[in-house]
């Protein structure tokens, strides 16, 4: 297929999907059994004029079919109404945690990636042998632990047990730093068990598939070529085997990457750690829809477009899509 | 219909399942009073209780009027033999007969649950269906024989993967577990009622009483006992949601692969919006607007993982209608839905089968996870509840409360693990390429190791 047209056709699908996924969002809280205003409107006691005015951001006072209008210009020009708990603007309230999340995903996705490809590599190249049988094995258990578990072990033996790391929260509550280093040093100490933990269901996920997929590519006829033409086993491994084997785990991680949110979520309310995980359980358990709102769009549209990046990716990476 | 005899294997397979279903049904709604330390005949009164089941009138009701349907459609459409659509008819009277029976007889109420009858109703329709097994095999001799053969020999290939029996054996533990609780610890233990008298807060675990083999929780009721009930509510909730998820999922993704038209195309659509939904979020949205209890937990997880299962079928779909015999059912004038249902659907229900392995593994850390967050059902514990309750109560810090920590942590770990080795092993059945050996080579894993990295034979 040729280029613009490849192109083209991934970036209307993106579009497509994400009008379909803002609607769905719409019809969520909105259509769903529930009554709307139930949903969108702050429980506890509000002064008739108080909820007049609150029916009125989301339009609630509208038909039906005009609030679907409505709700396309105020999502298009970024007005979410306010936060409940925090009464401020959502769009304040959502930017303000994305950078923490962001910070703690990456970190985590790059331990996740480095580790797992790198052990997968080694396990299927020596299948069979005594270190492919415990990293997989191994692998098949990290990958069935589930996250919050994970990190709550790991706050009882790092935390409390060794004290090597601080038990939750991005930063000390009323420290004052003397230098930019010792805060840099801080900041990483407490970003360090979140992560770590964050990575240990992924690290054994890319491990396996890497595994497998160096097992595949073991098979084809240019391994047996540069074998045939004297290349070294190393030679043979990193500059054949493996290059060809990361096209799975590559566009995996990317789409791993979209669904970063439900990971985050669970470490981040186990670590107190201030970002969007965060935000959206204590919004969930405040009943903050207009914060819930936001964020549910925010990660559907993350994923589609993390989506659309491993379709791109996939297509320089792999030179039969281009064929 | 030449060869009038039932395989004998076949025979006595319904000898030997037909109880254990039956112990099996008795079990899940068996009085959560009666543990074996009550006394033999106690115990034993509890398989006539009245509790024993007593599921609501509608799932009676929906299910005589289904089986009503099937045998009038049966009869309608077979001239020869009537035995087997009688027996459906007449498990469709016996299922209303007991739904009426649920209702008291007198008035109407759909969640009726009130019968004392309710274990004798289960055990006749349990005979009638084993009686339905009997005749199947004995009209149908060939296809009875060639199912009896296709069983063994995957149960042969699997038999030969040691991970998949090590994940059996862990899946039968807990299962018996989760079966018996009944039997093993009194369910006042988990609910706190006044039968019985708390230990004190976080007791460090003892060995000589089994309710404080892992200690006691922050109000000083048996970790124990709340470990071995809640193996229950993951297993249902980990199985049921995976019923709907692969029906759903499976229809879905034959009617998109078979009409690869823009009604395919549409149906695709709605499927990648499924895909791309972030399925915690959603579920929290979805609890938090819904309220909190197990019904709403199920559908939730079936909600957000049937479009896996229809994406995989699609594509398995598209391959399977190019094939020969589809063309050829055509071409003898077979209608649409026949042939999705006679040609299609069993081509792709191994893939279905191994699908729904996995699916059940997603499906059990799903529920553990929404537990955790809190959205599970305050009054039913689960692992994740009991997670929840550590976490809340700051329990990690607690030194005689490591087990209270490490026990439902573990055994979730054990589950998931098991059906994903089951699910793994599985695959190595439908894919022979997958497999490490076959049993009868008697080649071991120290021999093939030596060949590794020579797999060009593989």
């Amino acid at each position: 297929m040729d280029k613009r047209r490849y192109f083209t056709k991934k970036i209307l699908n993106t579009l497509l999907t994400i009008i379909l996924v803002a609607g769905f969002n719409f019809m969520l809280f909105r259509v769903l059994p529930g009554n709307p205003a139930r949903l969108l409107l702050p429980k506890g006691h509000f002064t008739a004029a108080a909820l007049a005015q609150q029916k009125k951001v989301f339009h609630l006072d509208r038909p039906l079919w005009e609030q679907f209008g409505y709700y396309w210009v105020d999502t298009v020009e970024g007005h979410f109404g306010d936060s409940y708990a925090q009464k401020q603007p959502v769009t304040q309230v959502v930017g303000r945690a994305i950078v923490p999340t962001l910070v703690l995903v990456g970190t985590g996705t790059l331990f996740a990636t480095i580790i797992g490809v790198v052990v997968g590599v080694f396990a299927g190249w020596r299948r069979n042998q005594a270190f492919d049988i415990t990293a997989t094995n191994l692998g098949m258990i990290l990958y069935s632990m589930p996250t919050f578990w994970v990190s709550m072990l790991f706050i009882l033996y790092f935390s409390v047990k060794l004290g090597w790391f601080p038990s939750g929260r991005m930063m000390e509550v009323g420290v004052t730093y003397s230098s930019f280093v010792s805060k840099a040093g801080a900041f990483l100490r407490h970003l360090f068990l979140p992560a770590f933990s964050f990575a240990i269901t992924y690290m054994a996920e890319y491990e396996l598939i890497m595994r497998s997929s160096i097992i595949s590519v073991m098979k084809e006829d240019f391994t047996l070529t540069a074998r045939a033409k004297g290349a070294s086993e190393s030679r043979v491994l990193w500059s054949h085997v493996a290059p060809n084997a990361m096209l799975p785990s590559v566009t995996l991680v990317m789409m791993n990457f979209g669904f970063v949110l439900s990971g985050a979520i669970l470490v981040e309310t186990v670590f107190n750690w201030p970002g969007l995980g965060l935000l959206s359980f204590t919004s969930m358990q405040q009943r903050d829809y207009p914060v819930m709102q936001a964020v549910f769009l925010l990660a559907s549209v993350a994923v589609i477009l993390c989506n659309l990046i491993a379709d791109v990716m996939y297509y320089y990476l792999d030179p039969r899509v281009k064929a | 219909m030449n060869n009038r005899r039932i395989p004998p294997r076949l025979k006595r397979w319904i000898f030997i399942w037909t109880p254990v279903v039956w112990i099996v049904l008795a079990l899940l709604l068996f009085p959560k009073d009666r543990p074996v330390s009550s006394g033999f005949v106690h115990v034993m009164g509890g398989f006539v209780d009245k509790r024993i089941a007593s599921y609501p009138a509608w799932t009676l009701w929906l299910a005589a009027i289904a089986l009503v349907v099937v045998g009038v459609l049966g009869l309608r459409a077979h001239k020869k033999s009537f035995r087997m659509q009688l027996t459906v008819l007449a498990m469709g009277i016996v299922a209303a007969v007991w739904g009426s029976a649920q209702m008291g007889f007198t008035q109407f109420t759909l969640g009726g649950r009130g019968s004392s009858y309710s274990w004798f109703f289960q055990t006749v329709l349990l005979v009638l269906a084993a009686v339905l097994v009997w005749f199947w095999g004995t009209d149908h001799a060939e296809r009875a024989e060639l199912m009896v053969w296709n069983t063994r020999e995957v149960w042969r290939i699997y038999r030969a993967n040691w991970q998949g029996i090590v994940g059996l054996v862990i899946l039968l533990f807990f299962s018996a577990m989760a079966l018996l609780a009944p039997f093993l610890v009194n369910h006042a233990w988990v609910s706190a009622n006044a039968a019985i008298t708390p230990h004190s807060p976080f007791s460090p675990p003892s060995f000589h009483n089994y309710l404080l083999w892992f200690g006691s929780d922050e109000s000083g009721l048996s970790v124990f006992a709340e470990f071995v009930w809640s193996s229950r509510i993951s297993l249902f909730v980990g199985i049921l949601a995976t019923i709907i998820t692969t029906v759903v999922g499976t229809g879905a993704g034959i009617f998109t692969g078979y009409y690869a038209g823009w009604i395919g195309e549409l149906g695709m659509r709605i499927v990648d919006v499924f895909l791309v939904l972030p399925w915690l979020p959603f579920a929290m949205v979805l609890a938090a607007a819904w309220g909190q209890n197990y019904a709403i937990i199920i559908l939730i997880i079936a909600f957000t993982s049937w479009a896996g299962t229809a994406r995989l079928v699609r594509a398995q779909v598209l391959s399977v209608k190019e094939e020969p015999f589809v063309e050829r059912a055509r071409a003898i004038g077979s209608g649409d839905a026949h042939i999705m249902r006679k040609h299609i659907l069993p081509n792709v229900m191994p893939l279905v089968f191994a699908n729904a392995v996995l699916t059940v593994a997603i499906a059990v850390f799903s529920e553990t996870t929404l537990s955790f967050l809190g959205l599970g059902d305050p009054l039913n514990f689960s692992w994740g509840t009991m997670l929840e309750h550590v976490f809340d109560q700051g329990a990690t810090t607690v030194p005689s409360a490591t087990a209270y920590l490490f026990a439902p942590g573990i055994a979730v770990v054990l589950i998931v693990l098991a059906f994903n080795l089951i699910g793994a092993a599985f695959d190595e059945v439908i894919d022979p390429k997958l497999r490490k050996r076959e049993h009868s080579s008697g080649q071991s894993r120290f021999t093939e190791a030596i060949t590794a990295p020579d797999t060009a034979a593989d």
